[in-house]
């Protein structure tokens, strides 16, 4: 019995995480797309290095999405 | 290369423009080069960059700070000091510091776009204030140098003093609406420049 409420407890808290986590990954999209419209509105030489950074943040969040899927 | 006037009796050399370099961090830039804004045109150049002061980045830089050292140094000491023993298992450790991490970096790069492109310009033709609220909301204004009737400005607190920021307020003419730029550099140096342009520029029809 208590094996069975651990179990469903530990699949509740995955299923949170991940959507935390899904979530997440909807939030770094929309900072790579306003960096867009963010940059259309300045253009400036600094502005390549932001970008790299938002894709480097995306890709982060979306590498920890999958990895929390195969290791929790 | 300076351009020459040529004159009735004599040759007047006219004093180079100086150029001020643009950096990531650049909050005060004079005749700016390398910059483009949205809607400038073709003959109009840009007097006077401004974001707000560097230094109103202070309270979210110590807060990343403090996030840093909260999975290593804070929690361990939260956890010893109310005594509380569990057993979490590694992989949740690690997704939930990995997590913890992540999120501190777009805490960072949300703060730091939020600074970075709330831009205050002046033109030969008009002033321009292009405001990002909470990554979402845009909000583009200008107003032209002829239709500005009015520009002061106020500077308070310790930090404005002692780094020397404040708002530059511009009242316009008719239905406009009045622009603020809010914590720039030098706001006197701001106003003197605005207010030589208007002096310059055309009056209004």
């Amino acid at each position: 019995m208590n094996t069975d409420i651990t179990v469903i407890a530990s699949l509740i808290l995955k299923i949170l995480i991940l959507l935390g986590l899904g979530v997440y990954g909807v939030f770094a999209l929309i900072i790579v797309r306003q960096e867009h419209l963010m940059a259309h509105v300045l253009e400036e030489s600094f502005e390549p290095v932001l970008r790299l950074l938002v894709y480097i943040h995306l890709a982060a969040a979306v590498g920890i999405f999958f990895l929390a899927l195969v290791i929790l | 290369m300076p351009t020459v006037y040529q004159k009735k009796s004599s040759v007047t050399v006219a004093p180079p423009i100086k150029h001020s370099t643009m950096g990531p961090l650049t909050s005060f830039a004079v005749n700016p080069q390398g910059i483009r804004f949205e809607t400038q045109e073709r003959e109009e150049a840009v007097i006077l960059f401004l974001r707000q002061h560097i230094i109103v980045n202070l309270g979210w830089v110590f807060l990343t700070i403090v996030m840093f050292i909260t999975p290593s140094v804070l929690f361990p000491l939260l956890v010893a000091a109310l005594g509380v023993v569990t057993a979490v298992p590694a992989g949740y450790v690690v997704i939930g510091t990995l997590f913890w991490y992540l999120g501190t970096l777009g805490f960072i790069i949300a703060k730091f776009l939020g600074w970075y492109f709330n831009i205050y310009i002046v033109t030969n033709e008009r002033v321009v204030d292009i405001d990002f609220h909470y990554l979402l909301y845009k909000q583009f204004s200008q107003a032209e140098l002829n239709r500005i009737q009015d520009i002061s400005y106020s500077s308070g607190g310790i930090f404005a003093t002692f780094f020397n920021y404040g708002n530059v307020q511009i009242q316009t003419a008719g239905e406009m609406p009045n622009l603020e730029f809010d914590k720039v550099p030098y706001p006197e140096r701001v106003v003197e420049s605005i207010r030589n342009l208007t002096s310059e520029s055309p009056s209004s029809p």
